[in-house]
């Protein structure tokens, strides 16, 4: 049950080339995540979706402004998954997952074997990531990220750098492991689709970094994509963004 | 029918393997049998055993060094093992020398900017210097020693090293590192569990490639300066004037180090790395 509090962030970095004008990431953005729900930040390439995250994770800090990540009234514990896997390539995937987690007691071995086995990789535990495809490394990043408990899962673009049948695949892996886990999760996508698919709320940012829309999505979980529902409401989202003429998909 | 014709098209491809492995075999027999025999007619035709003795001269070299000289009563035999374990044991020691050096500046080199246009043309300097300028330095700062020659090698393995681990270390991958940030690992674990496994390949191929240069100039700082060893043997035979034994010692040097080339180093890297065969294969 974290709590995610964004108020008047700004992020600006310094200008590219010498004498030009400074570049505006995000310009004083306003919102608010409670509870476990699932929450997509959409919006094209560079409306300050990465930055979002970066601050948001703590990698990267903000011009003005503040965020707060609790669980509790304490800082939330994070987890994370990339756009590529990031895996460690000399250790088999049960040793991955084991690299992020603090106790190495049956009980925890356990745990990670259970994840893994959410994801359907029971096969792969002594498997190294050179030996997996690519959708299914990114399974195993999942699985790693869910597998910690984070009270705020990060996610960005985490299907993006894979075929659309494989990526189709693995959002019904998460689909199903966020219904029986239930975690706060911020995604970050520039698929529309996508995030009418897997969230219960869209956070659509528009170039310059302002909250352009708040899209809140009441369907019940796990969603596929090809329930017409979820079908019918992708294409009246989209309508939509074609309505406010920003470039939505890239 | 299928089957019988996917049989026999599956054993005519075994076959065609095992074949081609066959053939390897052969040529490489040959190539060995052809050196041996042109070696053989050269040296009939020179008829010296000062300028070129025969292999069957060189062969009995070689027993004597292994089983004694019963003409002499100071070759028991042991002198095989005595010189080439002397001889093994400098270079491995200097290699952890090397190694030890190495490894550290290869890592400052590779962290840090400061510290690699500082060190960038010593060691650069370090790596070109021929084998024999740190053989006959030795020579001349520790007299006949063991220290001299393990020294010696450890220099001239050095930059190597260093410069690979530096390549290793800057090639670190970011993404890692930031992940294991991401999940709140420690300095010392991403140490341990992401740079050191990164840097190890890079360590490796500088031991590789410095591994011949490093027995080189281990059988040179000998030549000049030890009372044992292979590089020791091959000078003493030679002020003797018994070229079979000069031969005999040089060709055991050979078989040596491609025996632990082939087999052991080869061994280890696949060991060690044996996820790399999948990500090449991935």
């Amino acid at each position: 049950m974290a709590k995610v509090t964004v108020s008047k962030l700004a992020k600006l970095f310094p200008p590219p080339i010498k004498g030009g004008d400074v570049v505006r990431a995000i310009t004083n953005i306003d919102f608010e995540v409670d509870g476990n729900v699932f929450v997509s930040i959409v919006g094209p390439s560079g409306c300050g979706k990465s930055t979002l995250l970066n601050i948001l994770s703590g990698v990267d800090t903000p011009t003005s402004g503040s965020v707060t990540v609790t669980e509790a009234g304490k800082p939330a514990k994070l987890g994370y998954v990339f756009q590529d896997a990031r895996l460690l390539p000399w250790r088999s995937v049960m040793d991955n997952m084991m690299y992020v987690r603090d106790d190495a007691s049956d009980e925890s071995v356990a745990n990670a074997a259970k994840y893994l086995s959410m994801v359907g990789l029971d096969h792969t535990h002594e498997m190294f990531p050179g030996q997996l495809s690519g959708g299914m490394q990114q399974r195993v990043g999942i699985a790693r990220a869910f597998s910690v408990e984070p009270d705020l899962l990060l996610m960005d673009e985490p299907f993006s750098h894979l075929d659309a049948m494989t990526a189709r695949s693995l959002r019904d892996h998460l689909q199903e492991l966020w219904s029986r886990t239930r975690k706060t999760v911020l995604f970050v996508t520039h698929d529309v689709m996508e995030a009418v698919q897997l969230s219960d709320r869209i956070i659509v940012l528009a170039p310059g970094g302002v909250i352009y829309d708040d899209i809140s999505i009441d369907l019940p979980h796990p969603r596929k994509a090809s329930d017409p529902k979820v079908a019918t409401l992708q294409a009246e989202i989209l309508g939509q963004f074609e309505n406010m003429q920003i470039p939505a998909v890239e | 029918m299928a089957g019988v014709l996917v049989d026999s098209a599956e054993a005519s491809a075994l076959g065609t393997a095992a074949g081609l492995r066959r053939r390897r075999y052969l040529a490489l027999a040959t190539g060995w049998v052809g050196f041996v025999a042109i070696w053989w007619l050269l040296s009939v035709w020179v008829n010296s055993d000062a300028r070129l003795p025969s292999p069957g001269r060189v062969w009995d070299e070689v027993w004597i060094i292994f089983n004694g000289d019963p003409t002499n009563s100071r070759n028991d035999g042991g002198i095989f093992w005595n010189n080439f374990l002397a001889s093994v044991i400098r270079v491995l020691l200097g290699f952890v020398v090397g190694v030890a050096m190495g490894t550290p500046l290869g890592f400052l080199m590779g962290r840090n900017r400061y510290w690699r246009s500082f060190l960038k043309s010593p060691v650069m300097i370090a790596g070109s210097i021929p084998g024999l300028t740190y053989a006959v330095m030795v020579l001349v700062v520790f007299g006949i020693s063991f220290v001299g020659p393990v020294l010696a090698i450890g220099l001239i393995s050095m930059p190597y090293i260093a410069i690979n681990v530096a390549e290793g270390v800057g090639g670190v991958d970011k993404g890692l590192l930031n992940m294991s940030r991401s999940f709140g690992r420690s300095e010392k674990q991403m140490f341990r569990d992401v740079v050191v496994p990164s840097v190890l390949p890079f360590i490796f191929a500088g031991v590789r490639l410095s591994f011949s240069l490093a027995w080189k100039v281990g059988q040179l700082t000998e030549v000049f300066g030890a009372s044992q060893g292979i590089g020791f043997q091959i000078r003493r035979n030679f002020q003797l004037f018994n070229m079979p034994a000069v031969i005999a010692w040089i060709g055991l040097f050979i078989i040596f180090m491609l025996v632990l080339e082939r087999f052991v180093l080869v061994r280890i890297e696949r060991k060690l790395f044996r996820w790399r065969q999948w990500e090449r294969e991935g």
